[in-house]
C-alpha cells in the first residue's frame, strides 16, 4: 500500500512535457483515425436551427464575422455550415465584420460558399467589410446599412449594390447571425435587439457561450451554438457534415484526457496527504 | 473654465443621448445622428493614435538597440506590409495581404490559441485540487460539464448508469441553473455599476476622464 501511495505521490512531479505529449496524441490520433462518435443535439442549437429553417427563399439575413484567426478552428465550421445552408436554400446574405482581422476570415468563407453554390456578388451576397466603431455600427445599421457603409469592402458605393435595395436596415432582415469570439454577441443583443427589436442568433466559442445563457433564457438571443460541439450539432441538423463533426472525436478524447489528468492529480495529492499524516 | 466647460459639455451631450432614447423625434434624432458621426470619427482617430504609439514604441526600441529589438523589427515590417500591400494592390483578396493573412497571421494566431490546450492540461493536472468542499464542488461541476459536452462522456455515462441517466442533461442543468444564476447576479451588479458611473459622469462627480489635473 505504501509503495502504491509513493508511486502516486511521484506522479505529482512528472515532467510536464509528458503531459504535452499525451495531449498531442489524444488530439491527433482521432484526426488520423476517426471514431465517428454520435452527436446529441442541444436545445440551444435546435432553437438556432429553427430560426434558420423559418427563413424563406429570397430572404436576406445579416451575418457578422465577429472573430479573428485565433478562434477559426472553433468558429469557421459554424460560419461555413450557415453559409452553405443559406445558399442551398436561396437565402441572401449581407456580411460584415467588427474585427480588422475578420476580413480575411470572411473572404475565405464567402468565396468558398459562393463558388460551391454559384452565387453572384452584390446580388446574392455582399461584404460590407470592417467598420472601426462597433457600437456606432450596431446603432447606425438600425437606420441604414448604406449610410453606415457608404462603400463596401472593395470600395464600390453601396448605392450600386442591388442586394441592398431589398435590405437597408434591421427592419428589412428577418435574422441577424453573429459568430463571435468575444462579447460582441451580447452587444448585438443589447444594441440591435434592445433598441431595434432585431431577431438574433449567435455562435460562440465554448468559453464565451457560458455568458450567453442569460440572454438566451430571456429571449434576447433566440438560439446559440456553443463551441465546436454547437457547430457539430448544426451540421447534424442541416445534414451538412463538415470539420466540426470530424473534430468532435478529437474534442472527446481531449476532454477525456483532461478529466483523467484532474483525477490523477487529485489522487496524487491525496496520497501525498496520507503519507504526510503517517509520517507525523 | 478649463474644468467647468468639459463637464457642462459632457452633461449636455450625455443628456441628449439619454433623452433621444425616449423621444425619437427631431431635434433629438438629428442630434443622435450627429453624435454617432462624431463617434465614428473619434474611434478612427483612436486607431491612428494606436498606430502612432506602436510605431514610436518599437521604432525607439530599434533605434536604441534595446533588448530583443529584433522582434520590434519584425513587428514594424509585418505592420508595414499588411498596411501598405492592400493599398497598393487595391484589394484584400489574394495578393500579398491575402497570402500573409492565410500563411502567416492565421496560422500564428491559431497556434497561440491552440497552445492553451497544453497549458490547461498541465494546469488541470497540477493545480485543480479538491482542497475544500467548495473546491470539490467546483471540480465535480467542471468534470460533469467537460464530459457532458462531448459524445464520449455521454457514452461513458450510459455504460455506467444506463440509458435513464443523461450526462448531457446534467451538464445543461449546471449551465442553465447555477451558472446562469451566478452570471445574472454579476450582470445585474455590472448594470447597476454602469448606471451609477454614468450618473456620476453626467453630474460631474466622476472626473477621472478629464485627466489628473481635474
Amino acid at each position: 500500500m505504501d509503495r502504491f501511495l509513493a508511486f502516486l505521490e511521484r506522479l505529482m512531479s512528472i515532467d510536464r512535457r509528458w503531459l504535452y505529449l499525451a495531449v498531442a496524441i489524444a488530439v491527433a490520433v482521432p484526426v488520423l483515425r476517426p471514431i465517428g462518435l454520435p452527436v446529441k443535439v442541444s436545445n440551444e442549437t435546435r432553437d438556432f436551427f429553427a430560426q434558420l429553417e423559418a427563413l424563406h427563399e429570397g430572404d436576406v439575413i445579416l451575418f457578422s464575422f465577429d472573430y479573428e484567426a485565433d478562434t477559426n478552428a472553433e468558429l469557421d465550421p459554424m460560419s461555413r455550415v450557415i453559409w452553405d445552408y443559406c445558399f442551398s436554400r436561396g437565402i441572401r446574405i449581407v456580411a460584415l465584420t467588427l474585427y480588422p482581422g475578420g476580413v480575411g476570415i470572411a473572404e475565405n468563407i464567402m468565396n468558398e460558399a459562393a463558388e460551391k453554390y454559384g452565387k453572384e456578388y452584390g446580388v446574392d451576397y455582399v461584404f460590407l467589410g470592417f467598420n472601426a466603431d462597433w457600437s456606432g455600427t450596431m446603432l447606425r445599421m438600425g437606420e441604414s446599412f448604406r449610410l453606415t457603409y457608404p462603400a463596401e469592402q472593395y470600395g464600390k458605393a453601396t448605392t450600386e449594390i442591388p442586394l441592398l435595395d431589398d435590405a437597408d436596415k434591421y427592419a428589412d432582415v428577418p435574422l441577424l447571425v453573429s459568430i463571435a469570439s468575444s462579447s460582441y454577441a451580447e452587444y448585438w443583443a443589447i444594441w440591435a435587439g434592445g433598441k431595434f427589436g432585431q431577431k438574433i442568433v449567435t455562435g460562440n466559442t465554448a468559453v464565451q457561450a457560458v455568458l450567453v445563457y442569460p440572454y438566451y433564457q430571456a429571449g434576447q438571443i433566440l438560439g446559440f451554438l456553443g463551441g465546436l460541439k454547437g457547430a457539430a450539432e448544426l451540421e447534424t441538423l442541416t445534414d451538412l457534415p463538415g470539420d466540426a463533426t470530424r473534430g468532435m472525436d478529437s474534442q472527446s478524447t481531449g476532454h477525456g484526457l483532461m478529466v483523467l489528468f484532474i483525477l490523477l492529480g487529485n489522487l496524487a495529492y491525496l496520497a501525498q496527504k496520507i503519507r504526510q499524516r503517517r509520517a507525523v | 473654465m478649463k474644468r467647468t466647460a468639459p463637464i457642462v459639455f459632457g452633461f449636455v451631450v450625455g443628456m441628449i443621448m439619454f433623452l433621444q432614447y425616449f423621444i425619437p423625434h427631431a431635434p433629438f434624432t438629428t442630434a443622435y445622428s450627429l453624435v454617432l458621426d462624431w463617434k465614428q470619427v473619434v474611434f478612427g482617430m483612436t486607431l491612428i493614435l494606436g498606430i502612432v504609439s506602436l510605431v514610436r514604441h518599437h521604432g525607439t526600441k530599434v533605434q536604441r538597440r534595446e533588448k530583443d529589438w529584433a522582434y520590434s523589427v519584425v513587428v514594424l515590417l509585418g505592420f508595414a506590409v499588411m498596411a501598405i500591400a492592400p493599398i497598393v494592390q487595391r484589394t484584400t483578396e489574394g495578393g500579398i495581404y491575402g497570402w500573409m493573412f492565410d500563411h502567416v497571421q492565421a496560422p500564428m494566431q491559431a497556434t497561440m490559441f491552440a497552445l492553451l490546450a497544453f497549458y490547461v492540461a498541465s494546469a488541470s493536472y497540477r493545480a485543480f485540487r479538491a482542497r475544500s468542499v467548495q473546491a470539490a464542488l467546483l471540480l465535480l461541476a467542471g468534470i460533469t460539464v467537460m464530459l457532458g459536452r462531448v459524445p464520449i462522456g455521454e457514452m461513458m455515462a450510459i455504460h455506467v448508469a444506463g440509458h435513464e441517466f443523461s450526462l448531457a442533461t446534467l451538464s445543461s442543468w449546471i449551465l442553465d441553473v447555477p451558472n446562469m444564476a451566478a452570471k445574472r447576479g454579476i450582470l445585474i451588479g455590472v448594470g447597476l455599476g454602469v448606471t451609477a458611473t454614468a450618473l456620476k459622469i453626467l453630474l460631474g462627480i466622476e472626473r477621472t476622464y478629464l485627466g489628473r489635473s481635474a
